[in-house]
C-alpha cells in the first residue's frame, strides 16, 4: 500500500485545523476528525463500514508512526487510548496526520476522489473544500 | 387522448391521467418498457445473484437523479456499499458530478439489524421526506423482509409493504425494490402482490457461454413488450435488445419496384432483370463455390450506384475480406472511409440475434443502407450462444423481418454439405426466410469439376429455369451459358440427354466440348405461378460457337 499522497496529507491537515477551533481542547483533534468522518461515513456505509476502514487505517498510520500501535479501535469505531499519544508535543501532530490521511486514502483507493470529497464536504459544510483534491491549501 | 363509446352510442373524448414515463438509461429498455418507467410506480428487479440488478438500478438512478429530486440508494446487509461504489464506478454511466447532491447512498443495515420494521419503515420515510427524493432504491430488500419473517407475521410484513408503497408513491418517488427472488416465490409473495412493476432478470449459462435475458413480467398502466429480451452488461452498463426491435407497424415500408443489380454480368438476367428491391435472397451453395464473392459483387455494384452497404461477416476478418476483394478489383476501403459502407465483424461467441439485429438496424439507420450481405449463416449461427441456438430459425425470421422492412435488400450466403445424389438447399431449413434462393452447384461434366448457378425460388417475379455455367476468374464471377445436353444435373453426376429420358427430342451428350462460356444467350424464366417466358440475356464477352445444349 502506498503512503497517503501529499495532497491527501494536506486536506488531512486542513481538517485537523479546521477542528482546532472547536471548542474541545481535552480532546484530540484527530478523534474529532474521526468522529465527524464517522458519522459521514457510517450513513452511507454502515458502522462496521466505517469501523473496518479505521481499523486498517490505523494499522497503516502505526507503521508511519509506531508509538500508535497502543491505540484501539472500538467496535463503534471510536479511537481509544490515543490521548496519550496525540498530546505528545514531538509526535502528536503527525500521528494525527498520519491516522486522518490514512483515512481518507482509503476512501480514495476504494470509492475514488470525486466520492471522498463529497463525504468530507458533508462532513464539514463550513469549510472551503471546493473542487479537486489537488487544490486544497495548506491553512 | 382516446375516444370512447358514450352511453348512447356517441363517442366522447376521456380524460384519464397522464402517467409520465421516465427513461431508465439502459439502450432498448424503454422500447421494451412501453414508452419508459411509470412515474411513481413501485416496482420490483428481481433475480439471482450476479445477473445485473444493481447495475440496471444504478442506470435508472443516474438517467433520472437531479439536485432538485435526487434519488437515494438505501443499501441493506447486501453488497458493502463501499464495494458497491467501487464496482459501480467503472461503468461509463456513473457521473461523478451527480454525486454533488443527485444522489445519496444511505446504510439502512444497523436499523434492520436492531429494529423492527415500523423502524424501518420510519428511517425510510424520513430521509425520502428530508431530501424530495424522486427516486427510491433498496438494494436489497430482499434481505430487509428475511430479517423481518424472523420476528413478524406475515399479516404484518404485508402491512409494512402496503405502507412502504403508499408513503413513497404519495410522496412522488419512483422506487425500486431489489432482490434475489427465484420464479418459484412469485406465488403468495405480499411483495409482488403490491409491485406496480416486475422486472426479472435471468443468467444462465450453458456450455461455455453466459446468455442474459430480461423480462417484463409486471407493469401496471401501461403494454410491455412481452416475451424475454436479451441483454448484455458492457462497460456502459446493460443494453438490452427488445426481441421486437425493428417490427414495429410504423416501420413497415412498402416494398419497391426496383431491381437491384447484383453485379454480375447474365445473373441479373436470370432472376428476371436484378434482386427486387426489399427482398431477401439466400445463396447456397458449398464452400469454394463463390457466395462470398458473388456477395461483394452485390456490394461494389451498390456502392457503384451510390447505395450504402453494409456486410455483416462472422467467418473472415474484415481486413483479410477487404484485402480479397481488392485482388478483384474491388475497393472496399474508400467507401468505408467515406461511410457508404460498413463491415460489422460479429463473432464474440455467445451473441444474440437480438444483439445482431440491433448492431445491424443502428448501422442500417447510420449510413442509409441499401444493400447487406450476411456472410454467412453457418457463421452466424456458430457466433451464437447455445442458447440461443435453439430459436435461430425464429429469430432470424424477425431479422430478415426487420431489415427488409426498411427496404433494405439482403443477400444470405449459406453453407450447404455437397454430396452427389441430391440437392439440398440448405442444412438450415430457413428457406422460408427468403424471397428468392439461389442456388450453387459443383457437377462432375467430363473429368471436371464445373461450376452452376441456378435460380431455384423468386417470390414476386419471373426467373430462369436455367441451370447457367459459371467461372470464378480474377475478376470475380464469370457467367457462362445454359448446360444443355445433360440429365440429372441438380445430382452433381449429369449423364447424358437422352431421348427416352421424358420422351422430348435428345441432345447429343457434350463430350469434348469446349466449356459452354459466355454469349449472349436467351434464358428461360420461370414465372412466380409456373408458366415460362423468355427474355434475353446480355453479356459483354464474344459470343463462342456451342456445339451442344
Amino acid at each position: 500500500m502506498d503512503k497517503p499522497s501529499l495532497s491527501t496529507r494536506k486536506l488531512a491537515r486542513k481538517l485537523l485545523a479546521a477542528s482546532q477551533t472547536e471548542a474541545h481542547t481535552n480532546i484530540p483533534q484527530v478523534v474529532l476528525v474521526s468522529e465527524r468522518l464517522r458519522v459521514a461515513l457510517t450513513r452511507f456505509a454502515g458502522a462496521d463500514g466505517f469501523t473496518s476502514l479505521l481499523r486498517r487505517a490505523m494499522v497503516l498510520a502505526s507503521a508511519e508512526v509506531p508509538a500508535l500501535r497502543v491505540v484501539r479501535v472500538s467496535t463503534t469505531g471510536r479511537l481509544e487510548g490515543l490521548e496519550d499519544v496525540a498530546f505528545q508535543p514531538d509526535i502528536g501532530m503527525d500521528a494525527a496526520v498520519a491516522i486522518t490521511a490514512q483515512v481518507l486514502e482509503l476512501l480514495i483507493t476504494f470509492i475514488g476522489e470525486p466520492f471522498t470529497m463529497r463525504l468530507v464536504r458533508d462532513a464539514w459544510p463550513n469549510e472551503s473544500l471546493d473542487g479537486p483534491l489537488s487544490r486544497i491549501e495548506d491553512d | 387522448m382516446s375516444i370512447k363509446a358514450g352511453d348512447q352510442g356517441q363517442v366522447r373524448p376521456r380524460n384519464r391521467v397522464k402517467i409520465r414515463q421516465l427513461p431508465t438509461g439502459v439502450p432498448g429498455l424503454d422500447e421494451i418498457l412501453g414508452g419508459g418507467l411509470p412515474e411513481y410506480s413501485f416496482n420490483i428487479i428481481a433475480g439471482a445473484p450476479g445477473c445485473g440488478k444493481t447495475t440496471l438500478a444504478h442506470q435508472i438512478m443516474f438517467a433520472n437523479a437531479t439536485p432538485e429530486r435526487p434519488a437515494i440508494y438505501f443499501t441493506v446487509l447486501g453488497e458493502p456499499a463501499i464495494k458497491m461504489l467501487r464496482y459501480q464506478q467503472q461503468y461509463s454511466f456513473f457521473d461523478d458530478a451527480r454525486l454533488n447532491g443527485a444522489i445519496r447512498f444511505i446504510n439502512l443495515s444497523q436499523v434492520v439489524l436492531d429494529n423492527d420494521l415500523g423502524a424501518v419503515l420510519d428511517t425510510i420515510i424520513k430521509e425520502v421526506e428530508s431530501s424530495n427524493a424522486s427516486i427510491v432504491i433498496v438494494d436489497s430488500f430482499r434481505t430487509v423482509v428475511r430479517k423481518a419473517q424472523g420476528s413478524s407475521s406475515e399479516v404484518e410484513l404485508q402491512g409494512f409493504i402496503q405502507r412502504l408503497a403508499l408513503h413513497l408513491t404519495s410522496w412522488q418517488a419512483t422506487t425500486f425494490l431489489i432482490g434475489e427472488y427465484v420464479e418459484g416465490e412469485l406465488r403468495d409473495n405480499p411483495v409482488f402482490t403490491v409491485a406496480d412493476g416486475l422486472i426479472w432478470l435471468y443468467q444462465s449459462i450453458e456450455r461455455n457461454s453466459i446468455v442474459r435475458k430480461m423480462q417484463i413480467m409486471k407493469l401496471r398502466g401501461q403494454e410491455s413488450v412481452s416475451g424475454l429480451h436479451t441483454f448484455r452488461i458492457t462497460d456502459n452498463g446493460l443494453q438490452t435488445f427488445p426481441r421486437t426491435f425493428g417490427l414495429a407497424p410504423e416501420a413497415r415500408r412498402v416494398r419497391g419496384t426496383r431491381r437491384l443489380s447484383t453485379g454480375v454480368v447474365g445473373l441479373d438476367a436470370m432472376l428476371g432483370g436484378g434482386i427486387p428491391e426489399g427482398d431477401s435472397l439466400i445463396l447456397a451453395g458449398p464452400s469454394g463455390a463463390g457466395k462470398s464473392l458473388i456477395g461483394s459483387h452485390f456490394i461494389a455494384e451498390g456502392l457503384r450506384k451510390g447505395e450504402p452497404a453494409i456486410l455483416a461477416m462472422f467467418e473472415e476478418l474484415p481486413a483479410e475480406y477487404v484485402q480479397r476483394a481488392a485482388t478483384l478489383g474491388f475497393d472496399f476501403q474508400t467507401p468505408q472511409k467515406e461511410g457508404k459502407l460498413s463491415l460489422i465483424y460479429l463473432r464474440p461467441l455467445d451473441l444474440s440475434v437480438d444483439e445482431t439485429v440491433y448492431e445491424i438496424i443502428n448501422m442500417v439507420k447510420k449510413i442509409g443502407c441499401k444493400r447487406l450481405v450476411i456472410d454467412s449463416l453457418v457463421g452466424f449461427e456458430l457466433a451464437l450462444a447455445p442458447g440461443f441456438r435453439t430459436d435461430f430459425r425464429e429469430s432470424l425470421y424477425r431479422m430478415i423481418a426487420a431489415l427488409t422492412r426498411m427496404g433494405v435488400t439482403i443477400i444470405t450466403t449459406v453453407e450447404v454439405v455437397e454430396d452427389f445424389t441430391s440437392m439440398n438447399l440448405s442444412n438450415f431449413t430457413v428457406s422460408f426466410l427468403a424471397d428468392d434462393i439461389i442456388r450453387l452447384r459443383y457437377v462432375s461434366i467430363n473429368g471436371q469439376l464445373r461450376k452452376m448457378l441456378l435460380v431455384v425460388k423468386m417470390r414476386r417475379s419471373p426467373h430462369s429455369i436455367d441451370m447457367c455455367e459459371y467461372e470464378i476468374t480474377s475478376k470475380g464471377v464469370v457467367m457462362g451459358t445454359p448446360l444443355r445436353g445433360y440429365q440429372a444435373l441438380t445430382s452433381g453426376i449429369p449423364g447424358p440427354w437422352s431421348p427416352q429420358s421424358d420422351g422430348a427430342p435428345g441432345l447429343l451428350p457434350p463430350h469434348n466440348s469446349p466449356r459452354a462460356l459466355p454469349s449472349a444467350t436467351s434464358t428461360k424464366l420461370r414465372t412466380p405461378k409456373g408458366g415460362t417466358s423468355k427474355v434475353r440475356t446480355s453479356n459483354a464477352r464474344a459470343p463462342v460457337k456451342r456445339r451442344n445444349g
